[in-house]
């Protein structure tokens, strides 16, 4: 502790380089604690869908293939199936807006039974039911676009070739780790809309039968089970049942898709590990500059430290706890200013409606924090032994 | 010499190695300095004084022979073992001050009290008591930079008593300084010599503050060639 003063006074000597090299630890770590959140909440999103005891089909082959309409109730025959819902992602645009949010068509008597983690009032649920052209929309959604029951809603078709235009009938709420940016609409709505065109398009269109954004398709059917047990088994039998039919399916539960869309990131999500690692090694060689011109200036000061009895450890000691305390000051500034960003900008409204909501999680911040104190040893390491180990007369640099 | 010796030096030869040359500075000396002696050491540049100086220091080792500080034969005592020995021992002043600039005058004065297990307290206290004596109370809170190069210098010589060491090495102490700021600095020194019975190895051109001193010593070419014992020393002051 009686040496703070010291190695303080040290670090702030040069002000410029010093914030120079804390600003590119800072906004390193910053920009990885938002990568690495972004994975790590990927995954907590899929552990944390366990306790719903939903699963989903899909075309075997994937989401651009087609899974027909009328399975939707044929599972929900099934035995241990509480409630199904078709679930298609439109991705339309909302006025001039080029990120998205999660837009699917669904059954509307049933969706809230399928998601019953959210609620909605009955009479708004009711006008949902009642309205084809109604949207249930999540009250984030609500708030970010400053939506109310009854505001118009249009949607730009961008993946189908047709527009919605929706009115915003319900405003459903849920825990604050669900998608509360959600815009749930009739299905029946789309694939009207759908019929028109592929009536259209069958002289000479351009839109595929068995495609996934024709009339009569599903997308996904989002299945609400009795318990977790049956849904290993329920899933192969849905899988067998039409494995020898013109579109087979898959069906996982709702865990295992979100670790899907992972494990298409797979590669990605390799890649910015590796540039990851190449930031950190680059930030070395920053803090490391930094450190080696510091202590080439201080050359007759380590000298005079060692000539009145700073042992070698000592000087080590200084060195390695100034080069730790700037690197530490920037990943401290980096990762846990990430932290404190996130828990008070909501992100997750950024995402596209991939993440329900964003936050850095502790384990990702001090990861970062331990980073940048390991970038701050290691870059303090060669100069702090390089002043150990010099010599005090050539450091005084007075030989008569 | 007539009083017990602090400082002895046997047969020291010492060379130094540049790349395939070898640089001979001191050659076979011998030396005696006294309890409580203030001497100087006078010499052409490259004539050996600040390598004596370095030797008697602990800064370096004799590549051949004795350097025996208080009793303390030097050449025995390993790298981490002379390190700790002149934090105890040994106070340090430099041509040019060597404060760190980062520090104010009472944390350069408090720095080789940080290596003592002294309590804040404490250590406040003695840091003080070195101001006084330099008469550099009432600069405590001023940087480097605020003072003037006399002041510096003062500053040093805190730090070099601060520890209360009975040797003290003075680097050309004044060379830096003008001929009235140098004049005081020798009289602190003297002071420090007479009052607070410090020896002194001084080296220095200047034949001025040699004459502060009680013995000169002349080095040439690594060889004592001349010593002259001051009866009565010259002071500003006189």
């Amino acid at each position: 502790m009686k040496y703070l003063t010291y190695i303080f006074r040290n670090a702030r000597r040069n002000p410029i380089r010093s914030l120079l090299t804390i600003a590119s630890t800072c906004i390193s770590l910053f920009l990885m604690m938002i990568l690495l959140a972004f994975f790590d909440m990927r995954e907590d999103a899929g552990k944390a869908n366990r306790v719903f005891n939903r699963i989903i089909t899909m075309n075997a082959t994937g989401f651009a293939g087609m899974v027909p309409i009328g399975r939707v109730p044929e599972v929900g025959r099934m035995d241990g199936v509480l409630a199904t819902s078709p679930f298609s992602w439109f991705g339309g645009k909302y006025h001039d807006e080029t990120m998205p949010f999660a837009q699917f068509s669904v059954d509307a008597d049933s969706v809230f039974k399928v998601l019953d983690e959210f609620h909605v009032s009955e009479s708004q649920l009711a006008d949902f039911k009642a309205n084809k052209d109604g949207a249930a929309i999540g009250r984030r959604l609500a708030s970010d676009r400053g939506l109310k029951i009854g505001d118009p809603l249009p949607l730009k078709g961008d993946l189908y070739p047709v527009d919605m235009d929706l009115t915003v009938r319900a405003i459903y709420d849920g825990p604050s780790n669900r998608n509360l940016r959600m815009c749930l609409f009739h299905y029946e709505y789309l694939d009207e809309a759908l019929k028109k065109v592929t009536m259209s398009s069958a002289s000479g269109g351009s839109l595929a039968t068995d495609s996934a954004r024709t009339s009569g398709n599903a997308g996904m059917i989002f299945i609400k089970c009795k318990n977790a047990d049956i849904m290993p088994s329920l899933g192969r039998k849905i899988d067998d049942l039409y494995r020898n039919s013109e579109f087979p399916t898959r069906t996982q539960t709702e865990e295992a898709f979100g670790k899907m869309f992972s494990d298409m990131l797979g590669d990605l999500q390799n890649a910015i590990y590796g540039i990851g690692a190449a930031v950190v090694v680059s930030l070395l060689f920053v803090a490391s500059n930094a450190m080696a011109i510091a202590m080439r200036e201080r050359t007759s000061e380590v000298a005079i430290l060692k000539a009145i009895g700073f042992s070698k450890g000592r000087v080590l000691f200084l060195v390695l706890t100034e080069a730790i305390l700037v690197a530490g000051l920037g990943g401290a500034l980096g990762s846990l200013g990430c932290k404190a960003v996130c828990d008070f900008v909501d992100v997750a409204k950024y995402s596209a409606g991939i993440l329900p909501v964003f936050f850095v999680p502790w384990r990702i911040a001090l990861l970062g924090l331990v980073v940048s104190l390991f970038v701050g040893f290691a870059s303090g390491v060669v100069p702090a032994l390089l002043a150990a180990n010099s010599s005090v007369i050539n450091g005084l640099r007075k030989v008569g | 010499m007539c009083q017990t010796s602090s400082i002895v030096l046997r047969s020291v030869y010492k060379e130094y190695r540049r790349d395939e040359f070898v640089i001979p500075v001191l050659a076979d000396l011998d030396l005696e300095v006294a309890e409580g002696e203030y001497l100087a050491l006078m010499g052409p540049s490259g004539s050996g004084k600040t390598t004596l100086l370095n030797l008697v220091a602990g800064l370096d080792q004799a590549t051949r022979g004795e350097v025996i500080v208080h009793g303390q034969v030097l050449g025995h005592l390993s790298e981490a073992e002379v390190t700790r020995w002149r934090a105890n021992n040994v106070g340090f002043i430099f041509q040019t001050y060597n404060l760190i600039p980062v520090l104010t005058a009472f944390e350069n004065v408090e720095l080789p009290l940080l290596l003592t297990k002294l309590s804040r307290r404490k250590r406040r206290e003695n840091v003080m008591t070195a101001l006084r004596i330099v008469g550099l109370e009432k600069r405590e809170h001023h940087y480097p930079r605020q003072l003037s190069g006399g002041q510096e210098q003062r500053v040093a010589i805190a730090r070099a008593i601060v520890t209360d060491p009975y040797l003290l090495v003075a680097d050309e102490p004044t060379g830096d300084l003008d001929r009235t700021t140098a004049g005081e600095i020798l009289d602190l020194l003297e002071l420090l010599n007479r009052e607070f019975q410090k020896s002194i190895v001084m080296v220095t051109h200047d034949p001025l503050a040699a004459a502060r001193a009680s013995r000169v010593l002349y080095l040439d070419k690594g060889r004592l060639v001349d010593e002259v014992i001051q009866e009565t020393r010259v002071s500003v002051a006189s």
